[in-house]
């Protein structure tokens, strides 16, 4: 029985490590924190102006989300039924419009350091989930963990879990909630995220 | 009074809305909106919304420009401190009998030398705030949350997270310590919960209203929010969980186009 036990216990662990060899966990917490510490050094830090801010804040939003991937997940089954241009116009208008609330929101993590602890694996092939924790001006930390995703020596964050709440899951529920109500269905959603991201 | 009357309030919703509960498929992924409840919440969402931007938010608005974040942070500390003999007794429940002790040792020396809790005293002695309630310790004893539902002035709410703190309000040393006098007891509870509505209101209106801004459907958001913030508190049966988010990201894309 005992040996029986162990057998399948190491059976698992092979299981797992077979699972997670495509992800390497080590790199990818690399990558989130050299993510999170241009974003605190080049950019809250940087004595430049605010345009200036804005743009490099929005190259690193771009180059380190995998914005399409994001997308897809979030407008969920819409996205099969939507047309090639309906995606692109959803995919841009999503885009523009998490570049400018997270540009503006940006500041607030002046003088916080993220501390990293470490990565959990994920059930989604390919990724992996990093975990940190930032100080907040009074009581606990917040608790703050990256999902990243790995394809071949190239890292892009696909989620952020703030207190247990998913960025990605959160806009999926709020956009078909959305499209559901909306006469116009998807086109409308754009419009919406378009007008946002201008003002 | 009003305490009383949360707590009765409470009780009702959660056994009115029970065999709703019993039929609904409460998981926070799907998107089913079509039921009576969202109905009702839908409304009293808009109503307190409504109520947030028109009274509390001004008030708060004002309690702000006329107070230092030094007296804030006094305020605050004064009713956090009020609640630790509940986090005290709730980890009794959930049988930690350590954190237990640090709650109540941390409500002696604050309630004393901390000035009625305004001061953070045992912290510096070690004694680190760690809050729990009942609706942590519900959730330890595996007891399901329900669904999701908006209570008028309170806000996002479930059937669990309703009675947790109706029993929260009960067990504030407040509540039982002015028990004896009915018009001290009521003038007391009335105005300390209206106090620290504004107090929690200054704390997130900023916030919430860069949410409100930015969101196409605010309901949608806070409801997948709130729901998503209550998950994983752990529950004895779990065993070693993984508490990271555990969805499926693979959501069978054929195409990849870049765009």
């Amino acid at each position: 029985m005992k040996k029986y036990i162990i057998t399948t216990f190491c059976a698992l662990l092979l299981n797992i490590s077979a699972a997670q060899a495509a992800v390497d966990a080590a790199k990818a917490q690399q990558f989130v924190e050299n993510v999170t510490r241009d974003g605190i050094e080049n950019i809250i830090n940087a004595n430049v102006s605010q345009k200036e801010k804005d743009e490099r804040f929005a190259k690193l939003f771009n180059s380190a989300l995998d914005m399409n991937f994001i997308g897809q997940f979030v407008l969920g089954r819409y996205w099969r039924t939507a047309t090639p241009a309906q995606r692109e116009a959803f995919i841009k208008a999503y885009r523009e419009m998490n570049v400018k609330t997270w540009s503006k929101r940006f500041d607030e993590f002046k003088g916080r350091d993220f501390k990293f602890l470490g990565t959990t694996p994920s059930n989604s092939a390919n990724q992996v989930f990093v975990n940190s924790e930032v100080p907040m001006p009074e009581g606990q930390p917040a608790k703050v963990v990256w999902r990243v995703k790995q394809d071949g020596n190239n890292f892009k964050i696909v989620d952020i879990i703030i207190e247990n709440v998913s960025l990605a899951i959160t806009a999926r529920n709020e956009y078909s909630a959305y499209i559901k109500k909306a006469p116009n269905g998807v086109d409308d959603l754009i419009k919406d995220l378009q007008q946002k991201a201008g003002k | 009074m009003f305490r009383r009357w949360l707590g009765g309030l409470a009780l009702a919703i959660s056994v009115s809305i029970a065999p709703v509960w019993a039929n609904e498929n409460h998981d926070v992924y799907s998107d089913d909106s079509e039921s009576a409840l969202e109905t009702y919440n839908r409304a009293m969402f808009d109503f307190n919304t409504g109520f947030n931007h028109y009274v509390l938010m001004p008030v708060a608005e004002f309690y702000r420009d006329v107070t230092s974040p030094f007296v804030r942070r006094r305020l605050r500390n004064l009713f956090d401190n009020l609640q630790e003999p509940v986090s005290a007794g709730n980890y009794l429940l959930q049988a930690e009998p350590k954190q237990s002790g640090v709650s109540l040792s941390r409500f002696v020396i604050n309630s004393t030398l901390g000035l009625l809790g305004m001061f953070d005293v045992a912290d510096a002695w070690g004694l680190k705030q760690e809050q729990t309630n009942f609706d942590d310790t519900f959730a330890k004893w595996c007891i399901p949350d329900g669904p999701f539902i908006v209570l008028p002035f309170i806000g996002p709410s479930t059937p669990r997270a309703a009675t947790s703190m109706a029993l929260g309000f009960v067990m504030d040393p407040v509540y039982w310590s002015t028990t004896n006098d009915a018009n001290v007891h009521d003038k007391v509870t009335y105005g300390l919960a209206a106090v620290y509505a504004v107090v929690i209101m200054e704390e997130n209106m900023d916030l919430l209203n860069d949410l409100e801004k930015n969101s196409v459907d605010f309901y949608a958001t806070m409801k997948a929010a709130y729901m998503q913030n209550r998950k994983n508190k752990g529950c004895f049966n779990d065993g070693a969980q993984s508490s990271a988010a555990s969805y499926d990201f693979d959501f069978g894309i054929d195409e990849t186009t870049d765009y």
